[in-house]
């Protein structure tokens, strides 16, 4: 699995951005060059159309204003295709008004060079990263089976990232001076 | 209101700073937009309403939306630096300074106008704001940037009697009154 400081991988896949009718409005490519100078949360699940799912991809969803006022794009994925993620969104009741693209990895391509094809069942592993703008791996989170992650540990982390302290006030008396960009 | 009749409104008592402000936002020794972002960004440290709105409107003419954007930016992420990093410089127990700060402040790197600028900015509200730490620190960063002492000390100039001016608008209860621009 690819893990803090490595660069997020190259990728190319259709991702499924609303329940419209018309595919030409409901898919999208979306490449690793989208979004570009904004910070990326990604994550994957198994399967849609299971029980622990929807319920975290909806809370990554009622948060997704607080994650977009801190520069970050919430990006959903597993390796079922457009097609599903499309009759999942427009049939389950919480997942309707989802704000954020679901990438479809059919191909395998995108999981496989994370590494986080899971060997027993050969889909997604449950697993979230953060990627900084400049597309470094900053935070690694996967959670076995039916262990539902918690998006305000995602918030929360993504919030300790962008904290730095960039002020010069935190000059200490005998540390060599601050060399400011 | 407009700056320049409000400030027709300052009694005999505070003609002194009146005359300060008029003379020093005539000076050269600072560029336009250190000039002006140093009134704004120190108009907001001096916590009077209708004489920061004046100033923003007055400002507006001399300052792009982004230097203005950035100016008050300082202002307010100062308004929190000056109070956490002076509780660390004030606190003798040094174990404060190693902890982490865990408090937001991107705009120091985002804000989109000259580092310099809106470190000079910094210095300004600092020393309205009364932080030693932040007024020595950012005053090192802009001297290493290339400024002089000379430049630093008409800014600091400009926020004292900026800070002055709030002072007597407080005194003679100027509030929100008309919008501050044409």
């Amino acid at each position: 699995m690819l893990g803090i400081g490595e660069k997020f991988p190259s990728f190319s896949v259709t991702a499924t951005v609303s329940i419209e009718k018309d595919p030409k409005k409901a898919f999208k490519t979306i490449t690793d060059k989208e979004y570009a100078r904004k910070w990326k949360v990604y994550f994957f699940w198994p399967k849609d159309f299971t029980f622990v799912c929807p319920t975290e991809i909806a809370g990554f969803g009622k948060m997704n204003k607080q994650f977009q006022e801190r520069d970050a794009q919430i990006l959903g994925g597993s390796t079922d295709s457009e097609w599903v993620h499309h009759a999942w969104r427009t049939h389950h009741p919480d997942l309707k008004d989802l704000p954020f693209p679901m990438l479809a990895d059919v191909k395998h391509d995108l999981c496989g060079q994370l590494g986080i094809i899971d060997p027993q069942g050969g889909v997604a592993q449950r697993a979230t990263f953060i990627v900084d703008p400049d597309g470094v791996i900053r935070f690694v989170y996967v959670t076995d089976g039916s262990v539902g992650r918690s998006p305000e540990e995602v918030l929360r982390v993504l919030d300790a990232l962008q904290s730095d302290e960039l002020c010069p006030c935190n000059w200490h008396k005998g540390e060599p001076t601050l060399k400011i960009a | 209101m407009l700056l320049a009749d409000l400030l027709e409104t300052v009694p005999a008592y505070g003609r002194d700073l009146k005359l300060n402000f008029s003379t020093l936002t005539q000076q050269t020794e600072l560029t336009k937009q250190q000039l002006w972002g140093t009134v704004v960004a120190s108009a907001i440290a001096s916590r009077n309403y209708g004489f920061t709105q004046a100033i923003l409107g007055e400002a507006a003419n001399h300052l792009s939306v982004e230097a203005m954007e950035a100016a008050k930016g300082a202002a307010a992420i100062m308004g929190m630096n000056n109070v956490y990093y002076r509780f660390q410089h004030l606190a003798s127990n040094e174990k404060y300074r190693t902890l982490p700060a865990r408090l937001r402040m991107n705009i120091i790197r985002s804000h989109g106008v000259d580092q310099l600028d809106f470190e000079l900015w910094c210095v300004a509200v600092s020393a309205i704001n009364g932080c030693a730490a932040c007024v020595d620190s950012h005053e090192k960063v802009v001297r290493e940037k290339g400024l002089s002492e000379e430049a630093i000390l008409a800014a600091v100039r400009l926020a004292a009697v900026v800070h002055g001016l709030a002072a007597v608008f407080d005194a003679e209860g100027v509030r929100a009154t008309q919008p501050a621009s044409a």
